[in-house]
């Protein structure tokens, strides 16, 4: 590309220049990213202990009686709650940052590196709540069958396959899904704060004070 | 390939609409600014020095007219173009500094070669010199936090260098500094200026630039009330 005499080169972010940027972010914003973390944790753990739960009724009963409808309606309600704070968390990241957005532009970052950096950071706070979240579920559950069913129950229903319809044993298939969900919830939730960031004009980013 | 302007702006104007009202915040600005000059413009707050400093940046678009930055009109630049332009052709110095508080200093400076695509290595030397030359040389790992103003202004400055730009462009660069702290940033600025031969823009309203200025631009109301020289204006105080 070239504009007159101009040889226009390219733009460049490297992928681990993003992260580390990222990570120095959450750091720096510790308590607010805790605090949507905390969210996470409760939507994913919530889901994880019914599924839990109804595992270790199954493999304890033989009644293969699964999941009720409203329970996957609470579970439903439960994670547009989450996601919701998420947005709202989010929105507030944006508004703090705006002069750094600004600054960024002023310094050759693209649009799209701007929406890298949020979805980045929404991203690593999804999947560590996710993880969390699936600890905390899985405590629920197994208290919950420990003091139902006793131990023997328990062991068997985190290691029997067939949950969420994988082959594999419930614990890792309630690990994974945790994770991907919660990192897929905190991206969707994401997309209009780090759409509206990317998007700022650098001259009114830059003139916002806080 | 040498040009003989740097910057140059014709009939520029932008115009906010308020509701009913239209405020002209610059209206029909014709400037030109020399390869290597050091220019103050200067004026009261709301004559448009800011939005002046925004369209030559290419922070903003305007309403009316053009602005040549080395002889190519930045309004026919994409999006990409102009980050490209931002990023290479022109260094940007704040009144708040406005360094990512969450980087060192040699990596505030090294941000904008991290756009640029330079390797690592040559990344770090080049931060390190700059803020060596600022006079920063043992302030490399800190943070903006544990820096003081005159510092950090020194490190903002630094980091309008990194790509060797044609122009940096300050917009009240000593606004939030005391006057000794001030001074030393001017003085800084007008060698930098002569070392590298950088253009440099300032928007200000601090008289102590006039100094070290070679020309300084009036601006009132959106318009360029005067252009003088150093010397019209040394002439002016010996009256």
């Amino acid at each position: 590309m070239s504009v007159g005499e101009w040889k226009i080169g390219s733009i460049k972010l490297p992928f681990s220049e993003a992260f580390r940027i990222t990570l120095e972010n959450i750091k720096k914003r510790f308590v607010r990213a805790a605090i949507t973390t905390a969210s996470i944790i409760l939507g994913i753990a919530f889901m994880v202990s019914i599924l839990m739960m109804a595992q270790i009724q199954q493999s304890a009963t033989g009644a293969i009686e699964g999941i009720r409808a409203y329970q996957y309606w609470l579970l439903f309600i439960s994670l547009l709650v989450s996601g919701v704070g998420i947005t709202n968390s989010m929105l507030i990241a944006v508004a703090e940052r705006y002069k750094e957005i600004g600054t960024m532009k002023c310094l050759g970052a693209l649009d799209k590196h701007i929406l890298t950096f949020f979805l980045l950071e929404s991203s690593i706070i999804g999947g560590l709540g996710g993880i969390l979240g699936y600890v905390v579920g899985i405590i629920a559950g197994v208290i919950y069958g420990v003091t139902q069913f006793g131990m023997d129950a328990v062991v068997k229903a985190l290691v029997s396959p067939g949950l969420l319809g994988f082959n594999i044993p419930a614990v890792i298939s309630l690990l994974l899904a945790s994770t991907i969900l919660a990192i897929f919830l905190s991206i969707v939730a994401s997309l209009y704060p780090a759409y509206y960031a990317a998007k700022l004009n650098p001259a009114d980013a830059l003139r916002y004070e806080i | 390939m040498r040009y003989e302007y740097t910057v140059e702006t014709e009939d520029l104007a932008k115009y906010y609409y308020m509701g009913r009202y239209v405020v002209k915040a610059l209206d029909g600005v014709n400037i030109r600014i020399r390869r290597g000059e050091y220019v103050s413009i200067m004026g009261p707050s709301g004559s448009g020095k800011t939005t002046l400093f925004n369209m030559i940046g290419g922070l903003d678009r305007p309403t009316r007219g053009r602005v040549y930055i080395d002889e190519v009109d930045i309004s026919k630049l994409d999006a990409y173009e102009l980050a490209w332009l931002r990023n290479r052709k022109i260094g940007y110095v704040f009144q708040t500094f406005n360094l990512i508080p969450v980087l060192t200093a040699l990596e505030n400076v090294m941000l904008p070669m991290i756009f640029a695509g330079v390797p690592r290595e040559e990344r770090i030397k080049r931060a390190t010199e700059l803020l060596q030359r600022v006079g920063l040389g043992d302030r490399l790992h800190h943070k903006p936090t544990e820096l003081s103003g005159g510092q950090q202004q020194r490190v903002a400055i630094a980091r309008a260098l990194a790509n060797d730009p044609a122009i940096v462009l300050a917009d009240e660069p000593t606004g939030n500094l005391d006057l000794h702290t001030g001074l030393e940033i001017i003085n800084l600025m007008r060698t930098l200026n002569k070392e590298k031969g950088v253009t440099i823009v300032t928007a200000t309203h601090d008289l102590k630039m006039i100094d070290v200025s070679d020309r300084i631009i009036y601006l009132r109301d959106g318009k360029v009330q005067r252009i003088e020289t150093r010397a019209e204006v040394s002439a002016e105080y010996e009256e």
